[in-house]
């Protein structure tokens, strides 16, 4: 069934959910190619280092 | 995040006997929780001939790029155990882990072998997932814990 009708958002939230089709992670490559073409980014190139990985987590959020 | 580049990674890894386990949302996307992310986190065992094994799996994948020289045993077995390399792509970059605080390291790190496209790819169980990042104050490893604590009905260890 493509199409589910409801009368409330209760009624949809509490609805269970279909399990999506195909492999989980063709699933998740396909939500992460939708993800950059709707959000492009401009990476650096080239390797770098961090002592810890909150070092690394705060580079990312600076950039 | 291309699909075509990622499964070339993944087979350069298997193909160079890279000892490795993903870990990060493109593990939670194995186990069927799909968010998007930017990066792929891997935790790699950590010796100089594993490190060789991934410089040769990053040169086979990614045309002998020559930033790949700086990836070394050196610092990933020394004072920097967190490498992030930004492929010529554009499209991903890895973070590559030797070890997380004190505790995780490869060896600590529950996995488990999936396949994608004939690959096989070594990647956290859901409560080695949810180890990892239950006890972050990153918030959205506090999302992806309640997530993963949610649809494998995890349990706290005491």
């Amino acid at each position: 069934m493509a199409v589910q009708r409801f009368r409330s958002i209760e009624e949809m939230n509490a609805a269970p959910r279909r399990e999506p089709r195909g492999p989980d992670f063709e699933r998740f490559l396909r939500h992460c190619a939708r993800y950059w073409a709707i959000a492009p980014k401009n990476y650096p190139r080239g390797v770098f280092k961090f002592r810890t990985m909150e070092e690394a987590q705060r580079a990312r959020d600076e950039r | 995040m291309d699909r075509d580049e990622i499964l070339r990674v993944l087979s350069a890894f298997e193909a160079s006997g890279l000892e490795y386990v993903l870990i990060g949302a493109t593990a939670m996307g194995f186990h069927g929780l799909v968010r998007a992310t930017e990066d792929v986190d891997l935790f790699i065992r950590a010796t100089p001939e594993n490190v060789e094994r991934l410089r040769d799996a990053f040169r086979h994948a990614y045309d002998g790029d020559p930033n790949i020289d700086e990836i070394t045993a050196a610092d990933l077995l020394g004072d920097y155990p967190a490498v992030r390399y930004y492929p010529p792509t554009g499209d991903l970059y890895f973070d590559v882990l030797t070890r997380l605080g004190e505790a995780a390291r490869f060896e600590t790190v529950e996995a488990e072998i999936k396949e994608i496209a004939g690959t096989r790819v070594s990647v956290a169980t859901p409560a080695a997932l949810y180890r990892l990042k239950k006890g972050t104050v990153r918030p959205q490893d506090r999302v992806d814990a309640a997530a993963l604590r949610e649809r494998f009905s995890l349990k706290d260890e005491v």
